[in-house]
C-alpha cells in the first residue's frame, strides 16, 4: 500500500489536479456535494455528502444532440463527449455500489448509452473506506461491503488511518493516476487497517424480493397513501435513481434537445398523451419506487437498486423510510 | 421473440434519431394519418420486424412511440392517431418534411410461434396499427400460414382506418377472411354493426393463434369471449401501450413490474400478462 500523510492531502491533490480535473466532495453553498477541486478547498472527509456522485456520470441537465428545424428541413448533429481524463475522489462504498448500480442501466449489452459510459471510461474513481456509521446507513443490509469497495467500479481503495491515508490501486489505472504522485508517497507492507464499525442499521433481506413479489395487493402500501408529498427529494439523491426525461431548449430555429432527472413520484410521469395514467397516486407510485429497488432490479440483475445509503429517509420531508418498509415486509414474514 | 439489436441501432448515442423524410400522408379516418417515411437518402430508415416499434419526432416538439403499420423496400409506415400536442402537430405536416426516426424497438410479434397456424386478428379503431404489420407479413408469406381472419370494428364509417386493404386488398387472398363492424348503424353502411366482443361471439372462431389489440374496453370484453370459444392464454397475444422517452429500457417509465414496456414489450401473451402487476 502506498501511504500519504494528511497534512499533505492537499499537495497531493494539487499534483493530480495538474494532469486532469479532479472532484471532490465538499460544500457548496451549504450543501455538501461533489465539485472540481481547488486548492485549499474543505473537502468533506467523514461520512458522505447529501448529493450523491451519480451527477458526475448522469448530470442533472445534459445535452443530448444539437438540432436546427427550418421550415420542412432539420439538422441533428451529435454533441462531443468530454474526452480528457479525471479523478473522482472520496466515494463511499454505498455510492460505489450505487455506480455499479448505473453501469448495468446505462451500459447494457442491448443498447449502452455513449454518453455515461465515456464517463465511466474517463473516471479514475477513488473509494474511501468506510470509518464510521450514520444511524441510517443499511449498506450491508442492501449488499454492500463496507470492508471493500465493489472494484465493478472502483479503481482504488482509499483507508482513513488517522493521520494518514493508505492507497491501495485495484487496477492498472488506479495505479498510473497515484504514479503521478509517486513523490508524496511511501510503500508500506503490513498496514494494520482500523476495523469499520458495525452498521447501527441492520436489516433483514434475505428472500426480501421473492416476498415482494406476493404484496403488490397488500395493506401495506395503504400507510403511504396520504403522506407523500410527490416532492422528488427521495429520487433525486439517490445514487441509483436513474430515471430521465428528454426535453428541449429551443432558441429561434436552434435547439438543444436535453437530457433531465426525472422522479417516478411525479404524476406527469407516466401520463399519456391521451390522458391515461397507469399509476394513479401516490400510494401507486411509491409502490412502484420500492419495488423496482427492492423487487424488480433485483429479478433482472441479482442486486438491489438500493444500497442502503439512507439519503432518502434522512431528507424526506415526510419522513418515509425504505428501511422501515423492509422491516415491516420481513416482519410479517415471521408471523 | 426477437430483439432489436446492437447493430440495429449501433450509434454515437442510442437516443439521437437520424433525419428522416415524410414521403406521403394518406388520411385513413378522421383522426387518423399514416406517414411514410424514408432516410434522406431515400432508403428505409430502418428493418423492423412486424409488432416493433420506432420513435418518430419533431425535435422542437417532442417525441414520441409508435408502432410501425407496414414497411416497403424504402420506407416505414406509421399509422398516428391525433391526440396530444406532437400528434397534433404532425397531423399538420406535408409532404417533405424532415422529421428525426429512430428504432426499432421492442420485441414484435413471436413469428416463429406463429408459422404454419391458423391466425385471428382482432382490432378495433387505431388498434389495427400494431395489428396490420403482423397481417402484411402473413399476407407476405401467405404458404407459412393456415387461414387467416380479421375482425375489425371502429366506432363509425368514418372512424375505420385502412380502408383499401379491408375491402380491396385482403378479401383477395387465398383463405383469407375479413369481417368488420361499426358500432352503431349509419345511412349507407351495409356490413356488421355491433361491438367487436359481440361479432366475436357471434362468429365464434375456432381456437387458434389471437393477436388482439384496441381499446382498454374493446379488450376487457373480448378476452373473455376469446376465453369461452376456448382460446388459451399462450395463443392470446396483444399489444401494450405506455408512456415512454427513451426506447432502450434507461429513462424508467415503462415500466409493468419488472418488465420494460420498450425492451420486453410492446407484445405480451394473456399468459404473460397476468404474471404482471396490473398497471397498465
Ligand atoms: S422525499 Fe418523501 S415526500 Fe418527497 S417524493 Fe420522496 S417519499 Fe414523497
Ligand atoms: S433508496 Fe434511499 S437508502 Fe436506498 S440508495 Fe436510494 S437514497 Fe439511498
Ligand atoms: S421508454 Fe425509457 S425505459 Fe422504456
Amino acid at each position: 500500500m502506498q501511504i500519504l500523510e494528511k497534512s499533505k492531502l492537499d499537495d497531493f491533490l494539487q499534483m493530480l489536479a495538474k494532469h486532469q480535473p479532479v472532484i471532490v466532495p465538499t460544500d457548496v453553498d451549504g450543501l455538501s456535494q461533489y465539485a472540481p477541486y481547488q486548492a485549499q478547498m474543505t473537502l468533506l472527509l467523514d461520512g458522505k455528502p447529501t448529493v450523491s456522485p451519480k451527477g458526475i456520470f448522469l448530470p442533472q441537465t445534459e445535452a443530448i444532440y444539437r438540432f436546427k428545424a427550418q421550415g420542412k428541413n432539420l439538422l441533428i448533429a451529435e454533441m462531443e463527449n468530454q474526452q480528457t481524463p479525471q479523478v473522482l475522489f472520496f466515494v463511499r462504498h454505498c455510492d460505489v455500489q450505487g455506480i455499479v448500480c448505473l453501469d448495468k442501466v446505462f451500459m447494457s449489452p442491448e443498447y449502452t448509452d455513449q454518453q455515461y459510459a465515456k464517463k465511466r471510461e474517463i473516471t479514475t474513481i477513488f473509494a474511501l473506506r468506510c470509518n464510521g456509521s450514520k444511524e441510517s446507513c443499511f449498506c450491508t443490509s442492501m449488499g454492500v461491503d463496507p470492508e471493500k469497495a465493489n472494484p465493478a467500479a472502483a479503481d482504488v481503495e482509499v483507508y482513513d488511518l488517522g493521520d494518514q491515508f493508505a492507497f491501495e490501486a485495484l487496477n492498472e489505472r488506479g495505479e498510473k493516476v497515484l504514479s503521478q504522485a509517486a513523490e508524496l508517497l511511501s510503500n508500506q507492507d503490513n498496514v494494520i487497517l482500523p476495523p469499520v464499525p458495525e452498521r447501527k442499521l441492520q436489516l433483514k433481506t434475505e428472500g426480501l424480493p421473492e416476498k415482494l413479489s406476493t404484496t403488490f395487493d397488500a395493506p401495506i402500501w395503504n400507510d403511504f397513501m396520504f403522506k407523500c408529498l410527490g416532492c422528488g427529494t427521495c429520487t433525486y439523491l439517490c445514487p441509483t435513481c436513474h430515471c430521465f426525461d428528454i426535453n428541449n431548449k429551443l432558441r429561434g430555429e436552434d435547439g438543444l434537445k436535453l437530457r433531465t432527472w426525472d422522479s417516478c413520484m411525479f404524476d406527469e410521469y407516466t401520463l399519456m398523451a391521451g390522458g391515461h395514467q397507469p399509476r394513479t397516486g401516490k400510494k401507486e407510485r411509491i409502490r412502484n419506487r420500492f419495488l423496482h429497488k427492492l423487487q424488480y432490479f433485483y429479478e433482472k440483475h441479482q442486486m438491489f437498486l438500493c444500497v442502503g445509503c439512507g439519503r432518502c429517509l434522512t431528507k424526506c420531508p415526510m419522513n418515509i423510510d425504505i428501511s422501515k418498509f423492509v422491516q415491516q415486509v420481513m416482519k410479517e414474514e415471521s408471523r | 421473440m426477437t430483439k432489436a439489436t446492437a447493430q440495429d441501432v449501433l450509434r454515437i448515442n442510442c437516443l439521437t434519431p437520424t433525419v428522416g423524410v415524410i414521403t406521403a400522408i394518406r388520411e385513413e379516418s378522421s383522426d387518423v394519418k399514416t406517414f411514410r417515411i424514408s432516410s434522406l437518402d431515400g432508403l428505409k430508415p430502418f428493418t423492423p420486424n412486424p409488432g416493433q416499434l420506432g420513435m418518430l419526432s419533431l425535435p422542437a416538439i417532442g417525441e414520441a412511440m409508435f408502432s410501425i403499420t407496414a414497411q416497403e423496400e424504402n420506407s416505414i409506415d406509421m399509422a398516428i392517431k391525433a391526440t396530444g400536442h406532437l400528434t397534433d402537430a404532425l397531423h399538420q405536416l406535408e409532404e417533405g418534411q424532415q422529421v428525426g426516426v429512430r428504432g426499432p424497438y421492442g420485441n414484435g410479434f413471436p413469428l416463429e410461434y406463429c408459422q404454419g397456424k391458423d391466425m385471428l386478428f382482432i382490432a378495433g379503431g387505431i388498434g389495427l396499427a400494431p395489428v396490420r404489420s403482423m397481417i402484411d407479413y402473413c399476407v407476405k408469406y401467405r404458404e407459412n400460414f393456415g387461414t387467416l381472419t380479421v375482425i375489425y370494428g371502429a366506432r363509425s364509417k368514418e372512424d375505420l382506418c385502412f380502408k383499401e386493404d379491408l375491402f380491396e386488398h385482403w378479401p383477395q387472398v387465398k383463405n383469407m377472411n375479413v369481417y368488420v363492424t361499426i358500432d352503431r348503424p349509419q345511412e349507407d353502411w351495409k356490413g356488421h354493426v355491433g361491438f367487436v366482443p359481440d361479432y366475436i361471439k357471434e362468429l365464434a372462431p375456432t381456437p387458434k393463434v389471437a393477436i388482439i389489440c384496441g381499446p382498454p374496453v374493446m379488450i376487457k370484453f373480448s378476452l373473455p369471449a376469446l376465453s369461452a370459444l376456448g382460446f388459451s392464454d399462450q395463443d392470446i397475444i396483444t399489444t401494450l401501450e405506455m408512456r415512454m422517452k427513451c426506447g432502450v429500457g434507461k429513462c424508467g417509465r415503462c415500466n409493468i413490474g419488472s418488465c420494460y414496456v420498450c425492451l420486453d414489450g410492446p407484445v405480451f401473451t394473456q399468459e404473460q400478462l397476468k404474471k404482471l402487476p396490473a398497471e397498465y
